[in-house]
């Protein structure tokens, strides 16, 4: 489906505004001081490379969908556990921790007697709702989300920039290096920029972010001391608060629920037009058509966040480290993807995109100096290995009922034509 | 279709029950304040991971005592003492 100008970027932006990448920014800003500039800068040079490798192998006509591409170079089993793991876990965890994160800011910005939970759970069940609407819809309000969200943060940076305070940022002592663990954090704020069916604007999600984070990075730094940031949870409001006070932590708490809805919306979307594309590859059983997965995908999403909300994941920092490890598979997808795209390229023209080589390359130092880095290093990879176990379980039942489905339907085809 | 949609409708909503049926004591800031002079007590922040994270308020000189590691820092206090715990 090719998306207009505007609702490319509602799509693609939707995890770049989370409050998850509010967290990310602010703590970098923190650890790096003003390196962090240069950082996001390559970060979203990098993944708008990356990204306009993937246009090039969608222009090239054979693989119009991401599982297409993917297949083309892993095969069916492979591409569709991949599809499945970097997705679904990915979903899941962002939907529970964000969710939570909304409930609190709600609670203690604008309503005392609104219990969190309370509305984390009404955030959900309207989510999970608004999923059911058609697309038209849907892509309304995940405009609406993302215009709250970003607009809500440059006019928070363009305020504390207009009134800009003493520069604290030289109380920094020992700043982290260019190349460090903290500037590949940065990736995740790009990731899954082009993975949205916006690959017709492979430019546009890292150039708004650049310009949007630049100047909240260059407004955190001015007002907040970058040991508090580096080691603050909530650096968002931190900043906030110091740049306006009490209405600036009322206009920080629209831009955390409405990027919590806009990153849950898009993440749905997302892995819905990713099993889409499974699902419309091979005839599949009557209860998982492409059309029934729209509807049936939101509420089992919901249902498992809801289960993890219930059961005090929250409050578990085992939560932090599943949802880093699903960051990494979704990344790491990304560069398969990449890495699929450069083969694709490379059998029909004989030739290596070398803009394209070199962003996944990099992407791909940066998701393993992540990983390696992770002082919960064990964890992370034992739940990758474990999802990948997974997905390819559910993968090779999946090929074999294909293969059922499609014998059937080749005997009964053949008994009409006899 | 619709009756699985339903189903599930029903267990996302069940699952949220327990969030807002929580029947705790609580105790109001004017009380806490007062007893913050006695000196004999010690305010306990027991949330734990995103639930702390995520929060604004955290009261200064209140001690991390996640919720469920009980066992372990219950021992560090005496019987006398007045132990706050605060969760939100």
């Amino acid at each position: 489906m090719k998306y207009s100008f505007l609702l490319s970027f509602a799509l693609g932006a939707g995890w770049l505004f989370s409050p998850e990448s509010l967290v990310i920014a602010g703590n970098t800003a923190g650890k790096l001081g003003w390196l962090a500039l240069p950082a996001l800068a390559a970060a979203a040079l990098l993944f708008a490379l990356s990204g306009n490798l993937l246009r090039q192998s969608q222009l090239s006509g054979r693989q119009n969908s991401s599982f297409s591409l993917l297949r083309s170079t892993t095969g069916t089993i492979a591409a569709t556990s991949l599809t499945i793991i970097s997705c679904i876990p990915l979903v899941v965890l962002a939907a529970t921790a964000l969710l939570v994160t909304s409930g609190y800011t709600f609670n203690e910005v604008f309503l005392y007697w609104f219990p969190n939970f309370g509305f984390s759970f009404l955030l959900l069940s309207l989510l999970t709702l608004l999923q059911f609407f058609p697309e038209k819809i849907i892509f309304k309000a995940q405009f609406c989300f993302i215009t709250l969200a970003a607009g809500g943060l440059l006019f928070l940076a363009l305020s504390g920039i207009a009134a800009t305070g003493k520069p604290v940022a030289d109380v920094l002592q020992q700043p982290e290096g260019l190349f460090s663990a903290s500037s590949a954090i940065l990736f995740f704020l790009f990731t899954g920029s082009s993975l949205n069916g916006n690959r017709n604007h492979p430019y546009l999600i890292p150039i708004a972010g650049f310009i949007i984070f630049s100047l909240w990075l260059v407004v955190s730094l001015s007002y907040v001391n970058p040991e508090r940031l580096a080691s603050s949870t909530i650096p968002y409001m931190t900043t906030a608060r110091k740049v306006m006070g009490d209405p600036g932590r009322q206009i920080m708490g629209v831009v955390v629920i409405s990027g919590t809805c806009a990153a849950i919306t898009a993440l749905l979307l997302m892995c819905r037009n990713m099993l889409g594309d499974i699902l419309h590859s091979k005839k599949s059983p009557p209860l998982l058509t492409a059309k029934k997965q729209r509807f049936l995908l939101p509420p089992l999403v919901a249902l498992a966040a809801a289960i993890l909300m219930a059961r005090g994941l929250a409050g578990d920092e085992l939560l932090e480290i599943l949802l880093r490890s699903s960051l990494v598979l979704w990344m790491l997808y990304h560069c398969l993807l990449c890495l699929s795209a450069i083969l694709v390229q490379y059998r029909e023209k004989q030739s290596i995109p070398v803009a394209g080589s070199f962003s996944t390359t990099i992407i791909l130092a940066a998701l393993l100096t992540i990983l390696l880095s992770s002082p919960h290093r064990s964890e992370m990879i034992l739940f990758i290995l474990s999802m990948s176990g997974i997905g390819t379980l559910f993968a090779i039942i999946w090929f074999f009922i294909n293969k059922k489905i499609n014998t059937n339907l080749t005997t009964q085809q053949t008994e009409k034509s006899l | 279709m619709k009756k699985l949609i339903f189903l599930l409708s029903f267990l996302l909503l069940s699952t949220g029950l327990p969030a807002i049926a929580a029947d705790v004591p609580l105790m109001s800031k004017d009380e806490l304040k007062a007893q913050l002079n006695s000196g004999n007590t010690v305010i306990l922040d027991v949330r734990s991971g995103r639930d702390w994270s995520s929060s604004e308020f955290k009261i200064i000189g209140a001690v991390r005592a996640p919720g469920s590691d009980i066992a372990t820092w219950s021992k560090n206090y005496k019987k006398d003492q007045t132990l706050v715990l605060y969760c939100a």
